[in-house]
């Protein structure tokens, strides 16, 4: 619905304290959807900014507003949509950096604020900015804000209402000028942020939005930027710096040593070699005793047996009871009902899961954490053809590989998001299969854990390696920013998990449901049955496994976790060896995606390369699963007995 | 392969025709090395009349319009566009001269340096491969070992060590798209940077920044030592 308010957007360094900004200014009438056609999350809300209500838009982080990420075009695009002003906001301590997004932002022509946020943290480290001084120099208003703690944020309000347009920088040096009015002139005079388009598509940015009439930009924009021997994105650059630097002489200072706190010590040590690793593996284990331990344990006991087991299943069935046709009540209630099944497992078992795993997420995103296990793991990511990026998606499917195929789209390439997606489908266990497999593997001898942990590392690195050959285009570069390590604000760290969670039951449960039917139809048609006919030779023949195993696998199919649930019920009643169950958790591993994250696949990669993944992967787990059921009947001491 | 050209003072003529080699190689660098395009490019500083001494000296052959080095122009042509690029690298980067003020420089040192000099300037600067203007500097003799007697003033960052510091000299940004998020991220040239560690990636510490790379990228960030 279009609104008649004007429309305020809040742009940003990342982790300058935005977000936090943002609720300062809005207070709790938020609301938080993906902007259109993407992942990314944008937070719209209402403000009172001197006697007037706008809508504030906060834009994700970005460094440039030429894009390099989808974070990056989304603002871009959205300053392109023409919000009446912008508002933004700059790390003090980390002035330049600021100044050169201001600068930048200038080519779009939009009414400026600038909040000088996190003034604590630049005092803390004997940082001294000369607001009034730096506001003279750009001609807009410059509040200092610390907006944890709400200071300044008043003043903030009442500045924001005089913002005011800045003078793009101009340098005719190498003919840049003259480049970009060549360009800029493909667009009509009105068009807002015109100049900040031609300063795309002459730094080779071809996704901006072409105007109607100009089949030939991107050619004359190739044209124009093959005059230039240094690149211009690097001259344009550079005549924005001189500026940027002028300024910053004038009006930042510093005076005394840098303190380094706690923080600043832990966030060093945890990204060299000693005690990185171990810091990696205490994050690893505390997130596992969190994740595995108390929601995949505890608060799933108590939702299943308890919330589903003892009143809403029960409840369910005397509702269903009333109902004549045993086919509604079935489908309801039944061994694949719909309440039964579908809804009692995506609540029961899987939110506690996915829930405690958000909040261990969110915690580790909002420490700063994250980046510095990047850094740590850049050079095994390597091996498969990956850089240290890849491993927020990849962490991320140990929860949920369905989420995780969705976050491939931070990575910067199309090769990296093809390896990463065929790597989730393939070997990354997510949270539901790895509470099940904790649970058959409870009372075991450690070496079936163990031969399981190794064939599961073994075939991600082969099958990562072969990916790295096969998928066409190079590896990018690591290079990655790395924010300070700061106390997880809890406030933050629950709105995420609150949009994450509002996005599983979303988009995940009802493709629960749709599985649970269709395999509820199978059932009742006897195709299930006829299915596991078919297949049984492999299982029982090549896997070595008991022909009721089959049935298993066949949920598995269209739900990964579910199949280990039903081996799981095998191994209870005896029916599995050791070897046995190495074999069938090696198998339920590595088959198949559950339905959703196989929609999800298809709906990002493309059904042809979603079909092509899912052969592949069928072919690798069974030839794996072969070979590891060969190869422990060949030596059964590795088992132990 | 060693040179076989004598660098004691150089004569006018000897000048001239080294700078309209120069000159050739430059255009055939941008693909348009044509007759008429060298007649024009000639006329601009030397005089057009070079153009027909250089066929003359056997430095040019013309086969079919567009003319062609020989072998010996070749060396010539790629020996002075050398020296003419590692002097502009060194006036700018090492000496800090702002490239107006370097140019009358640049000039008259493209025919005077040794071969020697100018791999030991080569191998002082740490084997660049652009000059300032991005234009790839030809490879010496001295390039493909790396090393030689002469420490580096300017090294890559993956040639530092943990506790290094240094201020940026120059990147080398063409190599990949990727790199240009290096100036968006506040490593341009003229930033002060310290490396915290080498190990398992680089990270470098600039102004209040951070930032994690690898050893891919910090090949092509290029740090005049700190003084």
């Amino acid at each position: 619905m279009p609104s008649p308010r004007r429309t305020l957007a809040l742009v940003g360094n990342p982790n300058v304290g935005k977000s936090v900004l943002f609720h300062r200014l809005t207070g709790e009438y938020v609301n938080v959807s993906n902007y259109p056609g993407t992942t990314v999350e944008v937070a719209r809300g209402r403000a009172s900014l001197a006697g007037e209500i706008w809508d504030v838009v906060d834009t994700p982080g970005v460094n440039s507003l030429i894009p390099f990420s989808e974070d990056e075009r989304v603002t871009r695009d959205f300053l392109l949509g023409a919000p009446e002003a912008a508002l933004v906001v700059l790390d003090a301590k980390n002035l330049r950096r600021g100044l050169r997004l201001i600068f930048e932002l200038a080519d779009y022509g939009l009414p400026i604020s600038v909040a000088l946020n996190l003034m604590d943290e630049a005092m803390d480290r004997g940082i001294e900015v000369d607001v009034r001084r730096l506001s003279e120099l750009l001609g807009v208003p410059v509040v200092g804000t610390v907006a944890v703690t709400g200071e300044g944020v008043a003043e903030l309000k009442r500045a924001t209402a005089k913002a005011s347009r800045l003078a793009p920088t101009a340098s005719n040096e190498d003919g840049l000028e003259n480049a970009l009015s060549t360009l800029e002139a493909f667009w009509p005079r009105e068009r807002i942020g015109r100049r900040g388009l031609a300063a795309a598509l002459l730094a080779g940015d071809e996704s901006v939005p072409a105007p109607r009439d100009a089949s030939d930009l991107l050619g004359a924009a190739a044209a124009i930027r093959r005059t230039f021997f240094r690149p211009p994105r690097q001259l344009m650059f550079e005549a924005r710096e001189s500026v940027v630097r002028e300024i910053e002489a004038q009006v930042f200072s510093r005076k005394g040593e840098i303190r380094s706190g706690w923080a600043a010590r832990w966030g060093a040590w945890s990204m060299r070699p000693w005690p990185g690793y171990l810091i990696a593996a205490g994050v690893l284990y505390l997130t596992y005793l969190f994740v595995g331990v108390f929601g995949a344990g505890v608060a799933v006991t108590f939702f299943e047996n308890t919330v589903f087991g003892r009143f809403i299943v029960p409840a369910a069935a005397r509702l269903m009871a009333g109902v004549p046709s045993p086919f509604w009540r079935d489908l309801m209630v039944g061994p694949y009902g719909v309440i039964s099944m579908a809804i009692s497992y995506a609540f029961a078992l899987l939110l506690p899961i996915v829930t405690t795993f958000f909040i261990a997420f969110g915690l580790l995103e909002d420490s700063g954490y994250l980046p510095r296990l990047s850094v740590m793991v850049d050079r095994a990511f390597r091996l498969i053809g990956l850089n240290g990026r890849a491993v927020l998606p990849m962490i991320l499917g140990l929860g949920c590989d369905t989420m995780a195929t969705v976050t491939t789209r931070v990575l910067d390439t199309k090769r990296e998001r093809v390896i990463v997606t065929f790597l989730l489908t393939l070997s990354i266990p997510c949270s539901a299969q790895l509470a099940v497999i904790l649970a058959m593997t409870a009372g075991l001898s450690a070496r079936v854990m163990f031969v399981w942990l190794a064939v599961l590392l073994g075939t991600t690195l082969a099958a990562g390696a072969a990916a790295a050959r096969f998928v066409p285009g190079a590896r990018s570069p690591f290079l990655m920013e790395i924010p300070p390590i700061r106390r997880p604000l809890l406030r933050n760290v629950f709105l995420k998990m609150r949009i994450r969670l509002a996005w599983y039951v979303k988009e995940v449960v009802p493709l629960f449901v749709l599985g649970t039917l269709v395999l509820f139809f199978l059932d009742r048609w006897g195709a299930l049955r006829v299915l596991e006919r078919i297949a049984s030779p492999v299982v029982r023949g090549w896997l070595g496994l008991p022909g009721e195993a089959t049935g298993a696998f066949l949920i598995g199919f269209l739900r990964r976790d579910y199949g280990a649930a039903g081996l799981y019920r095998l191994q209870k009643a005896g029916l599995l060896n050791l070897r046995q169950v190495t074999v069938s958790l090696v198998v339920v591993t590595l088959f198949m995606p559950c339905i959703a994250q196989w929609f999800i696949m298809v709906k990002e990669r493309g059904l042809r390369s979603a079909l092509g993944m899912t052969a592949i992967v069928g072919a690798v787990a069974l030839g794996v699963s072969c070979a590891v059921n060969a190869g422990l009947n060949a030596c059964p001491w590795i088992l132990g007995r | 392969m060693t040179e076989t050209v004598k660098f004691s003072l150089p004569d006018a003529e000897q000048e001239s025709l080294e700078e309209s080699l120069g000159i050739l190689w430059r255009l055939r660098e941008t693909g348009s090395l044509s007759r008429s395009e060298a007649l024009r490019g000639l006329a601009a500083s030397v005089g057009e009349a070079a153009y027909a001494k250089l066929v003359e000296r056997g430095y040019v052959l013309e086969d079919g319009g567009a003319p062609r080095l020989t072998e010996t122009g070749e060396t010539l042509a790629c020996g002075v566009t050398r020296r003419h690029r590692l002097a502009e690298r060194l006036l700018n980067d090492v000496l800090d001269m702002a490239p107006a003020s370097a140019d009358p420089d640049v000039c008259r040192l493209e025919h005077v340096l040794s071969a020697e000099a100018t791999d030991s300037i080569c191998a002082l600067l740490g084997h660049p491969t652009e000059d300032p203007h991005g234009r790839p500097i030809p490879e010496g003799p001295c390039c493909a070992g790396r090393g030689g007697p002469v420490e580096p003033l300017i090294r890559s960052v993956d040639r530092m060590k943990p506790g290094d510091e240094g201020t940026i000299a120059y990147l080398r940004l063409a190599t990949h798209p990727e790199l240009h998020k290096l100036l968006s991220l506040g490593l341009a040239p003229g930033t002060r940077i310290h490396v915290r560690q080498t190990r398992p990636a680089f990270v470098l510490q600039a102004g209040e920044s951070e930032l994690a790379l690898d050893g891919d990228v910090a090949k092509n960030i290029f740090v005049r030592k700190a003084s």
